[in-house]
């Protein structure tokens, strides 16, 4: 069985449809790329997966358990509990410092642990600005803290809405490096990226266009590193 | 890290480090909760000090001996002089000093049914003494010796004598109860009051009084009248004229509580507005950071729990400021209005920060119930 499997996915918007007939399986510990020009549904079905909306027609198998039909309460505890999230405007709670941030994950998971957040601030190279606030952090550091906060569960699939797209080059590298390390501890990723060299270091490209499947492309020479200027 | 302890450093932080932003809530909950300990604090206060503005109200003229020996029957002769429809009441007082627990107090003999007639602006708490064995103490008496209402009190009474007298100085105890404890806001309050007939018997001293205070309605001129009158005719009674307020103690007294609770109420409904308001615009521009909670994880319940614990944190310390405030403001407003400084009275600090917290709660509902209802996933598009 897939961890994910989408089946006849629509979500439609009066007229509009933003996923249209949609069928997609991840298998466990699969790294996959979602691309798309823009209002193609792919925040759309990110959220679908990331149970923080509901489909208007169709099955969202996850670990077996159909998501479109759970209530908002089971919804909320399945996303704690399996889901990880990353966002392109690195969302994080302004009053609170880059540790706190990552507890408030735990907090709401089970229990605080300020060593343990800790240790996750360091996997992503911040253990030293822990009691910074957003505002006096960098973009890129402040992405960072969304992959620790995302991590800290371990959340049986990290999903990130376009999380390199407000980065530099040297920001971009390090938030795919570690999407790489977590790979190869088993998390599945599904990326949702505009940027082409971000999509090609995962396994697999799903390209979305008008709410449809487009075009599905496997990555032969995955390597999950991503090559910059050579 | 417990939970608790985590809730704790979110609330605090959101409140701390967004001070800017909650400071027009805080400072209306500080506001209300000063007006609230303020008000409450003369509301309970009023009553003594009009006790000491109106004291002249009841008694307009006073019979004082001027020989030795001041018996009822001077002070009838006195009073008839004076016409019956014009008399309110007339008070014999009799003063001896007698001892409770070994300390000298001033008991007063009198006869209870006219003072209620020439001092009707005194605060009985509890029943007027009626029946023998009963006393009632002064606010000063009662706190000094811990008496309160319904206590037995041995009250004794030693005759003084001269050096080598002769005879067996008196020496006697009585249990006495208390029904009542009396505030005037005046010398009044070191005093054991207590009928005629039981002085008597404490003492062995009958027939003679120290004063009467004398309560008649009428104009200047007659009243003036009335005393040269006396003071000519009655050689044994020196009566003297004293000032006194006309309005209605009582009604003033309740029109003026009344006014104070309506006000309080009033400030605590515009408190509440104030809360409200800027509860919902923090709700409004949180809307993003309530989304983004919900989306890692946070359910309806602690998103509640958040809010309703920084408005109450909110709600507290805004009442701790005003219970302070409050009473520093009373104390103002009681130095100027009455001219004598007030009582604190510790009592109003839980009920105040109690009531802070109700208020602050009350205000948040529907703020709070707005915040539960944000969609994580229409946040997080990028609205
Ligand atoms: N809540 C909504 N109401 C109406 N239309 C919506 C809503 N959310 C998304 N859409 C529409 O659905 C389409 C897909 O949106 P989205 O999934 O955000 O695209 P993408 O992330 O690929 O840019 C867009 O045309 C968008 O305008
Ligand atoms: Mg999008």
């Amino acid at each position: 069985m897939s961890l994910l499997e989408l089946k006849h996915i629509y979500k439609i918007y009066g007229e509009l449809h933003a996923l249209d007939d949609v069928n997609l399986k991840v298998e466990k510990g699969e790294w996959v790329s979602i691309m798309g020009p823009s209002g193609s549904g792919k925040s759309t079905m990110m959220n679908i997966i990331g149970c923080m909306d509901k489909p208007s027609k169709g099955e969202v198998l996850l670990d077996g358990v159909d998501i479109a039909r759970e209530s908002g309460k089971n919804l909320t505890t399945i996303r704690r509990d399996k889901i990880g999230l990353i966002f392109q405007q690195f969302h994080l709670v302004n009053y609170l410092n880059a540790l706190e941030n990552v507890m408030l994950a735990q907090y709401y998971h089970s229990i605080p642990d300020e060593k343990e957040a800790l240790e996750a601030l360091d996997r992503v190279g911040l253990a030293d600005r822990a009691k910074h606030l957003p505002s006096q952090l960098s973009g890129g550091e402040q992405q960072r803290v969304c992959v620790a906060r995302a991590l800290i569960n371990h959340p049986e699939i990290i999903l990130a809405d376009e999380p390199t797209g407000n980065l530099d080059d040297a920001n971009e590298e390090t938030v795919v490096d570690l999407f790489h390390k977590l790979h190869d501890e088993g998390t599945t990723l599904i990326v949702v990226t505009h940027d082409p060299e971000v999509a090609e270091v995962a396994q697999r490209t799903v390209v979305l266009r008008n709410g449809k499947i487009h075009k599905e492309t496997v990555n032969t020479n995955f390597t999950g590193k991503i090559r910059f200027r050579d | 890290m417990k939970k608790r302890k985590m809730f704790l450093r979110m609330i605090t932080a959101s409140l701390m480090r967004r001070r800017s932003r909650m400071l027009v809530a805080f400072l209306a909950i500080a506001i209300g909760a000063t007006i609230l300990s303020g008000l409450m604090t003369i509301y309970f206060d009023v009553p003594r000090q009009m006790g000491a503005q109106f004291r002249n109200y009841g008694a307009n003229m006073i019979f004082t001996p001027t020989g030795e020996d001041f018996t009822n029957e001077d002070l009838e002769s006195g009073l008839s002089h004076i016409k019956s429809s014009d008399l309110v009441g007339a008070a014999p007082y009799r003063y001896e000093t007698v001892r409770i627990h070994e300390q000298p107090i001033m008991a007063a003999g009198t006869s209870m049914e006219d003072v209620k007639k020439t001092s009707p602006y005194w605060l009985v708490e509890g029943e007027w003494p009626a029946a023998a064995g009963e006393v009632m103490v002064g606010q000063g008496v009662a706190e000094s010796l811990q008496l309160k209402q319904g206590d037995t009190v041995a009250i004794r009474y030693t005759e003084e004598t001269e050096e080598g007298a002769e005879e067996e100085a008196a020496d006697n105890e009585i249990d006495y109860k208390v029904t009542a404890v009396l505030s005037t806001g005046g010398s009044e309050e070191d005093y054991v009051y207590m009928n005629m007939e039981d002085l008597e018997e404490l003492t062995g001293l009958a027939g003679s009084i120290d004063l009467a205070e004398v309560s008649i309605s009428s104009g200047a001129d007659q009243l003036n009248s009335y005393m040269e009158q006396i003071n000519s005719e009655v050689p044994s009674v020196d009566a003297r004229l004293v000032k006194r307020v006309t309005a209605s103690e009582t009604t003033v007294l309740s029109k003026l509580q009344a006014l104070v609770l309506l006000v309080t109420v009033i400030v605590l409904a515009l408190t509440m507005i104030c809360v409200a308001t800027t509860m919902t615009a923090v709700v409004a521009e949180r809307r993003k950071e309530i989304g983004l909670r919900k989306a890692i994880g946070a359910s309806d319940k602690s998103i509640v729990t958040e809010f309703m614990g920084e408005g109450m944190m909110l709600g507290g310390l805004g009442g701790i400021v005003g219970v302070f405030l409050g009473f520093a403001f009373a104390q103002t407003i009681s130095k100027h209005v009455f001219s004598s400084s007030i009582i604190f009275r510790p009592g109003l600090v839980p009920l105040t920060i109690a009531a802070s917290i109700l208020v602050t709660g009350i205000a948040c509902l529907s703020p709070i119930r707005s915040a539960t209802k944000v969609d994580p996933a229409l946040v997080l598009k990028g609205e």
